[in-house]
């Protein structure tokens, strides 16, 4: 056979290096997944030193299993911090999954989950609250959460239902929820412009940041956070049918409407979940399954799981270089992920393009 | 030689009585379009038939019918006598493979990866691989000789390779049928062999039963012992390759004057085509001129 091996075909696509880098770390998946889960949680011990009081990460890990050097220390790591913290690791989780679940069932690479119009309908419906709410409804603050995770998930069956003409085509998904996007983020802008008043309150919020998210921003995200990052690296398989084009899936017997919509609709509430809470974080969704395919290959099983721990890392990771960059500023953590993720992802884009 | 080709083919155009796969009546097509119109064909066990006739004939559309990937306007498709469009899909997926034209998968995906979710079928979305799964997988990738491939990317694979393991990934469905379309198309003369080559042994070892669309008569005719012909959506020849493939048949629905002649090797039917016929009248008048040249 490898006597016919030299096809046009075989000659344009044969790479120089047969035997895959990705591959060989494929076979040591646990070990990249333990070091990955060990480098998260140092990320998130140093990310709970930091603040106007810096503390050591031995003192964070007294203060953390109930020893605390001084006792103000508990205070400052239970109370203050670790919300923070576990709210940065979760939303980060929740938007690497989402991209890395849209991007395989979209087999396009370059999709994120801003194309499901879930991130500007979370931020339309947050927009209209609070600007509603300055008018003296309830108190807004606390309903923003579950405002912006009904905006979000309405934006994203809005989008697909535009999309649905007897069987949805990803390419058709991509362009539609881009234009809806656009047009929910002019609608906020527009609300903003009209409530001036309410821009002070969510500017940081649309940017994306982590600034003083507390106890009850965490007991709301959990439960949700947990149902869908479950469901979604539960999903993994569908995925991998999906991945090998519709025609092939249907022929493996996977029903491929129900499950691209399924996986959508896991992409839709895990972005919109994260966003209710932290806000418009930009290019997390892109750059984390990116990643996460470098390292491990195309199996969504090791994919999705290695997303969510790189996503977790990286937003912990950016939010410790937000409040350490400027001193005595504490900058939004969606503008940090912004100004690394862009250019890293044009980066990407370059190599993949050679 | 001659003689044993003739005796392979005759099984396979008989009267279907085993019959495992067939479409009644079916009428298919896309959006408003209907491509097929009150088609009948019954494929029979441990048979390997060839779908051809020209571009947007059909053919590629009663196979995808066949697949339950089409939804047929009226009529049905019957696997083992049973309407396919009421079988749960998975359990179709149990017994009828099918290949589609040109398939692509993420250009990372490993060989061993690909075959892998030919298991779906048989575990679906949670259970996880157990000593039959990865036998079925082995197997797979042994037959196709992809073994030695498992851990290359598939952008990595030559045209040949490569479609071997997609060929490997519908055998690890473990299926009694197998439906191909057009499997050589965009593969070199001999990566082509290879693949019929690998689909004929599957028919002939393992009594697969193979219906296969392709574009190539003269490979329909060597690889298939039955060859079915379909211009605008009917059958307008059935038959053994040798019954089917005449200069009749070719300049009436391929427009081409041709001689038949019988393969050296194997006494299969072999078209030499050497002109164009732009209608039957010609056909016949050009095809007698060239009796005597």
């Amino acid at each position: 056979m490898s006597v016919m091996g030299s096809s046009p075909a075989a000659q344009v696509r044969s790479p120089s290096a047969p035997q895959r880098r990705d591959t060989l770390i494929a076979r040591r998946f646990p070990v990249v997944l333990v070091v990955g889960l060990v480098l998260v949680t140092v990320l998130a011990v140093l990310h709970v030193g930091v603040g106007p009081v810096y503390l050591s990460p031995r003192q964070v890990v007294l203060a953390l299993v109930g020893h605390p050097e001084v006792a103000y220390q508990r205070t400052i790591v239970v109370d203050l911090r670790l919300p923070r913290t576990l709210v940065a690791l979760a939303a980060g989780a929740m938007l690497a999954l989402a991209g890395a679940i849209l991007q395989s069932i979209m087999r396009n690479p370059l999709a994120e989950p801003e194309m499901t119009g879930s991130v500007s309908g979370a931020i339309l419906f947050t927009v209209l609250w609070v600007g509603f709410g300055e008018s003296g409804f309830v108190r807004s603050v606390w309903y923003m959460p579950i405002i912006g995770l009904a905006g979000g998930v309405a934006a994203g069956l809005v989008v697909y239902a535009l999309t649905w003409r007897g069987q949805s085509q990803p390419g058709r998904l991509i362009l539609t929820g881009l234009l809806v996007s656009a047009i929910l983020r002019s609608g906020a802008s527009i609300v903003l412009l009209v409530h001036q008043a309410a821009i002070g309150s969510v500017v940081l919020w649309l940017i994306g940041s982590l600034n003083g998210r507390v106890w009850s921003d965490w007991s709301i995200l959990w439960p949700w956070a947990l149902v869908t990052i479950v469901l979604g690296l539960m999903s993994a398989r569908w995925a991998n049918v999906l991945q090998l084009g519709d025609a092939s899936a249907a022929g493996l017997g996977l029903p491929v409407e129900r499950a691209r919509a399924g996986l959508l609709f896991l992409a839709v509430a895990l972005a919109a979940g994260a966003v209710s809470i932290v806000g418009g974080i930009a290019f997390l969704g892109l750059v984390a399954p990116h990643l996460a395919r470098r390292i491990t290959g195309a199996d969504a099983r090791r994919v999705f799981p290695l997303s969510v721990v790189i996503g977790a890392g990286l937003l912990v990771g950016a939010d410790i270089l937000a409040q350490v960059a400027l001193p005595g500023v504490q900058l939004p953590v969606g503008a940090v992920v912004a100004v690394l993720g862009a250019p890293f992802f044009l980066y990407l884009l370059r190599r993949r393009l050679r | 030689m001659r003689q044993a080709f003739e005796r392979r083919q005759k099984a396979d155009t008989q009267p279907a009585t085993g019959s495992v796969l067939e479409s009644a009546a079916v009428s298919a097509g896309y959006g408003s379009r209907l491509v097929l119109e009150q088609l009948s064909l019954s494929i029979k066990r441990g048979s390997i038939t060839a779908l051809v006739g020209p571009n947007g004939s059909g053919k590629s559309t009663v196979l995808k019918a066949l697949a339950r990937m089409l939804h047929p306007r009226h009529g049905a498709v019957y696997l083992d006598g049973r309407d396919i469009a009421r079988l749960p899909t998975r359990e179709v997926a149990r017994r009828l493979a099918i290949l589609p034209q040109s398939p692509s998968a993420p250009e990372e995906l490993t060989v061993a990866e690909l075959v892998e979710q030919g298991r779906y079928p048989h575990v679906g979305a949670l259970r996880l691989f157990d000593d039959a799964d990865r036998a079925a997988i082995a197997r797979a990738l042994d037959e196709t000789g992809m073994t030695e491939f498992r851990e290359r990317a598939l952008d990595s694979l030559s045209g040949g390779e490569r479609q071997r393991a997609w060929i490997a990934l519908a055998l690890a469905q473990e299926t009694p049928i197998l439906l191909l379309d057009e499997p050589t198309t965009y593969l070199d003369i001999g990566h082509q062999f290879e693949v019929l080559d690998l689909i004929r042994r599957l028919n002939v070892e393992q009594e697969m039963t193979i219906v296969l669309v392709l574009h190539d008569l003269n490979q329909a005719a060597r690889f298939s012992r039955r060859m079915v012909v379909f211009e605008a959506g009917a059958i307008i020849a059935d038959g053994t390759p040798t019954a089917v493939l005449t200069p009749d048949m070719l300049a009436r629905v391929f427009h081409v004057l041709a001689h038949v002649a019988p393969h050296p090797e194997d006494g299969s039917p072999v078209c030499l085509p050497y002109g164009l016929a732009t209608d039957g009248a010609q056909a016949r008048s050009a095809s007698v001129n060239s009796a005597t040249p």
